[in-house]
């Protein structure tokens, strides 16, 4: 009989021990509302353009889609209307705003300069554009140089290359955390 | 009563016994010395009694030669012999069923309480007509939908791969993958919510809606894979649209003694190692308790394409469970626990930031990312855990019938990890994944089974879930609390000496669900009921012992789960962005199945047909149009319903040449339309064809069941294909060559099973439709295993199996 109560016992210690062992059942309302831990969304980027040579006013070109990616379209998208031949110093700025208060995203990009690129490809419209800052090694393009030329229309796509560890200097390597076709311009 | 008492009475046994002599004397002091000393081992004392007797007809008393006495708790079977004698030496003290059967009469059945030699007469009732013997009878012979079994060889080469790619040596079933590290099983055509997956008699539960969640198995677990191919809602419940896998560990052992196996693999391709062992035991003093212990550890590094490596496609794993059983004749009750957990590697040149990169990847001839061979694990990647409890116990209701009662609780937890870290440094720094889930299950069953009563055997059941999912970071599917519940009954006709066999059965489910979602910072909890009966016919006909046919009837439900009633957002492994829909109703299914089984000494063949008829089938249809984000433009799918019909056959012939040559032909070709638009459904499997030769070889003293074999995969495009709904066209189809061969070598007693199998033997370059990565790679190549199997005995007892051999 001895041994059948040791059985038991055993029995049961494995039914403890394997009840034990389980995780906690988890409560399902968590307040507050769980935290966008990623919580690396882009909302906005604002493009600023600022004449060289100080005669022209500031122009400025923004993108936004507050709730990030998917559900609700964006609510702004500008064009860009430069004038014809003039040279523009453009600064871009990125901000998340599903955040109070907007983060800036700006900062975080320079900050990993080494793994970023912006990358400009100007379609239809006479517009060249150099970027004038750098990681040193190679440019970044938060700053960068538009020259407008003769009057016309077309579009410039703005992308954000993440290349972690494999920046070139190009825009080959990476991928794309950010690309907005704007319609451009040159008036 | 004390071992010295019970040694002693055993030798008065064999003293007024006439076949005294020398070896028993020897052997009866030998065990009186064991005992005088006390040795912890002294399993063999307690088991060299005797149960012995004769079969005589209850009439007129005469012997009935070649009756079979069958002992179930030590699964074994003997003959009396011409004078109705039997005899089983050997056994240990403790409790056991027997059971007698005579050509034609009932069998009988006694629960005995061995503590000594005995003497067990059975009178059985003799008729006149003759039948035949069925002690043990082959328990899916009669089922109108027979489960589909792994053979030993083909559990043996599944070791070391995952549980998807293991099952898809079953004709008919195939996988859907993302790499080589994730794969889900598909059976005929359809997979995630729409298998039932049952681990060790439990529905597995854990995020299988995703099409990049595997099943979270330790595939060394398993004793025994099977799948019923087939809508199987009335026994199983919900989900079983397609078909229902059967993942069963081997019963736990019955024999006194501590045993064990220890299963080494090593595959070539990602250098990847698995130790599997698993210990049993049984005490002799108490052949009630039993156990098992069981534990897997797996790694695997970067694994490469014929042309290059897969950057960061390692794969970590370690599992492990443990059982304890009480097992008396009457009654019985077990214990289990296992816990999975594995990190995946995702294939980094598969995580593209929009459209435009996903169109440079696939127009690259290469991989935009390459690596070289190590087994380091870096982001993208997954880490899941997948717990276990499971405590079951059976209570046998007189001769009437088996009552079962099962109780377990499940968790997972799955956490994917990004590409890249948050560019905020203090949250980089927290490394936290970008999504988790936790998923919390409890399930029960009473099931009772009755013996046959006027031609019919049944059973009758009621079932409860109990599930509740939290998450964590990126939003894609909310919280929710589930609760279910379930009633059964399945009732199978069939007269003795029929040839017939008919099935029926029917069920009745309701869900109750209710979600939790914060929404501009209010929460909002809606609440969803579902309900479905079910129904199943089915009919089974043997014309002999080669030749049957089953057909049957059957339906099977599912509710929509919490990803197409609710996601809405950008999928970032499917560059879409999908919308759920919280209006859906139930997935409902009427499924045909037909069935031909040959099977002779030369020829033997399988006919599977069957049509699957899908009402309210939830799929992501193209919407046509395209959401601008800041990434770009992406496609916009919403989940809808339609009709959709899923037909196909299975086909497998078999000829023996002669002893030593086989051929074997597979073939698997399936249909799928979307009646409601008119179109193909989108990622079906294309049909596949194997064609294999075998080549076994004569048994000689040093070698058994030694083979070799070379199998032709033929997998065709799929051309059957929705238009605009895929960012590239199928590939095209392929023919891989593989090979395999085994033996077993014995040693000391034991049998080592070794086996080397190649996959793709010719490196060929090749992609597959139902692998979401053939967008940016091919698939690895050339990839050699050895597995290497070996049975052990820690602590022997004497057992009635060894005096047998």
């Amino acid at each position: 009989m001895k041994t059948q109560v040791k059985a038991i016992a055993v029995l049961g210690l494995a039914l403890v021990a394997g009840l034990s062992s389980c995780k906690k059942d988890e409560d399902l309302v968590p307040t507050p509302p769980p935290t966008e831990n990623e919580g690396e969304v882009i909302t906005t980027m604002t493009l600023t353009f600022v004449d060289d040579a100080g005669v022209q006013p500031t122009v400025t070109a923004t993108f936004r889609d507050p709730d990030g990616e998917g559900g609700l379209a964006p609510d702004i998208f500008d064009t860009i209307r430069l004038q014809n031949n003039t040279v523009y110093n453009c600064s871009i700025t990125l901000t998340n705003e599903t955040l109070t208060p907007a983060e800036d995203i700006t900062a975080e990009v320079l900050a990993e300069a080494v793994d970023h690129i912006f990358c400009f490809s100007p379609s239809g419209a006479d517009v060249s554009i150099v970027r004038t800052d750098s990681d040193g090694t190679f440019e970044i393009g938060i700053e960068s140089q538009w020259t407008a030329g003769a009057a016309g229309n077309g579009t410039t796509t703005v992308s954000l290359k993440h290349q972690p560890g494999t920046k070139d200097g190009t825009c080959v390597p990476g991928e794309t955390d950010i690309e907005v076709n704007f319609v451009t311009e040159v008036q | 009563m004390s071992y010295r008492n019970s040694a002693i009475h055993q030798f008065n046994i064999y003293f007024f016994n006439s076949a005294f002599h020398m070896q028993q004397l020897t052997h009866i002091l030998g065990c009186i010395l064991l005992f005088l000393v006390s040795s912890p081992v002294v399993a063999q004392n307690d088991c060299s009694y005797e149960l012995s007797g004769y079969v005589l007809d209850a009439h007129n008393k005469k012997p009935l030669p070649n009756s079979k006495v069958h002992i179930r708790e030590l699964d074994i079977t003997v003959t009396a012999n011409s004078k109705g004698f039997y005899s089983i030496p050997g056994m240990c003290k403790g409790e056991y069923l027997v059971f007698c059967k005579h050509i034609g009469c009932d069998a009988i059945k006694d629960t005995i309480e061995l503590t000594q030699s005995t003497v067990l007469n059975f009178y059985p009732e003799h008729h006149l007509e003759i039948g035949p013997v069925e002690v043990e009878a082959n328990k899916d012979a009669d089922l109108t939908q027979k489960p589909e079994r792994m053979s030993e060889r083909e559990l043996n080469e599944s070791r070391g791969l995952s549980l998807g790619e293991g099952l898809s040596k079953i004709n008919g079933v195939s996988q859907l993958s993302a790499g080589n590290n994730i794969s889900k099983p598909v059976i005929h055509g359809m997979h995630s919510n729409r298998i039932l997956i049952l681990n060790n008699g439990v529905r597995q539960e854990g995020q299988q809606w995703g099409n990049e969640h595997a099943p979270e198995i330790d595939p060394f677990i398993a004793g025994d894979l099977a799948v019923i191919k087939g809508a199987n809602s009335v026994r199983y419940g919900p989900d079983a649209i397609a078909g229902v896998i059967l993942v069963n560990p081997k019963e736990l052992k019955k024999t006194p003694g501590i045993s064990g196996e220890l299963n080494l693999v090593g595959l070539s391709n990602g250098q990847q190692g698995n130790v599997s062992a698993t210990v049993d035991g049984n005490l002799s003093k108490l052949p009630a308790l039993r156990w098992r212990a069981q534990g897997t550890l797996k790694r695997g590094g970067n694994v490469h394409a014929p042309d290059y490596f897969l950057k960061n496609t390692g794969i970590f794993e370690y599992n492990f469970s443990g059982a304890v059983g009480w097992f008396k004749p009457n009654y019985g009750i077990d214990v289990f626990y296992s816990q999975f957990n594995t990190e995946i590697g995702v294939f980094s040149a598969s995580h593209f930031g929009n459209l435009t990169d996903l169109q440079t990847a696939f127009e690259a001839e290469r991989p935009l990312e390459e690596a070289d061979f190590t087994y380091a694990i870096n982001r993208p990647r997954q880490e899941i855990e997948h717990e276990l409890f499971k405590a079951q116990g059976y209570l046998f209701t007189g001769d009437k019938g088996k009552l079962t009662f099962t109780y377990a609780r499940q968790f997972n937890r799955r956490r994917e990890f990004d590409k890249d870290v948050p560019l905020n440094d203090s949250l980089a720094a927290l490394n936290l994944p970008a999504l988790s889930f936790n998923l919390t299950t409890h399930t029960g069953e009473i099931a009772w089974q009755h013996n046959r009563v006027n031609n019919f055997k049944g059973s009758i059941g009621v079932s409860g879930i109990h599930q509740g999912n939290t998450y964590r970071g990126r939003f894609f599917i909310p919280n929710f609390r589930k609760l279910g519940g379930g009633v059964y009954w399945i009732e199978q006709w069939k007269p003795k000496g029929s040839k017939l066999a008919l099935e029926a059965g029917a069920r009745f489910d309701y869900i109750y669900q209710r979600i939790y979602m914060w929404v501009d910072e209010e929460i909002y909890s809606p609440e969803q009921h579902f309900m479905n009966g079910n129904g199943s016919f089915g009919a089974s006909y043997a014309f002999n012992k080669k030749f049957s046919v089953r057909g049957n009837v059957g339906t099977a439900w599912r509710p929509p789960n919490v990803a197409e009633l609710y996601s809405d957002g950008l999928h970032h492994g499917a560059a879409g962005i999908e919308i759920g829909n919280s209006a859906l109703k139930t997935e409902q299914a009427l499924n045909f199945t037909a069935s031909l089984e040959y099977d002779s000494d030369r020829l033997r063949f399988l006919v599977d047909g069957y049509y699957n008829i899908v009402n309210n089938f939830i799929y992501l249809r193209p919407t046509l149009e395209t959401l601008l984000t800041i990434k770009g433009a992406y496609p916009v799918f919403a989940y809808s319903q339609a009709n959709a019909h899923l037909r196909g056959t299975d086909i497998t012939v078999g000829y023996e040449l002669t002893d030593n040559w086989n051929f074997t032909s597979k073939a698997s070709i399936l249909r799928a339309w979307n009646f409601s638009q008119n179109d193909h459904l989108i990622w079906m499997p294309a049909d596949r064809f194997e064609n294999s030769v075998e080549y076994r070889f004569n048994k000689n003293s040093k070698l058994t069941n030694a083979f070799i074999s070379m199998t032709v995969v033929t997998v065709l495009e799929q051309t059957r294909v929705p238009e605009n709904t895929d960012f590239a066209p199928p590939p095209e189809g392929y023919t891989i060559l593989n090979a395999s061969m085994g033996m077993d070598i014995p040693v000391k007693n034991q049998l080592i099973t070794v086996g080397l199998t190649a996959n793709n033997l010719l490196n060929a370059r090749y992609r597959d439709y139902m692998n979401r990565f053939r967008y940016f790679t091919d698939v690895m190549g050339t990839n050699i295993a050895l597995r290497v199997k070996v049975p052990f005995e820690l602590v022997k007892a004497k057992s009635i199996h060894e005096i047998h051999n």
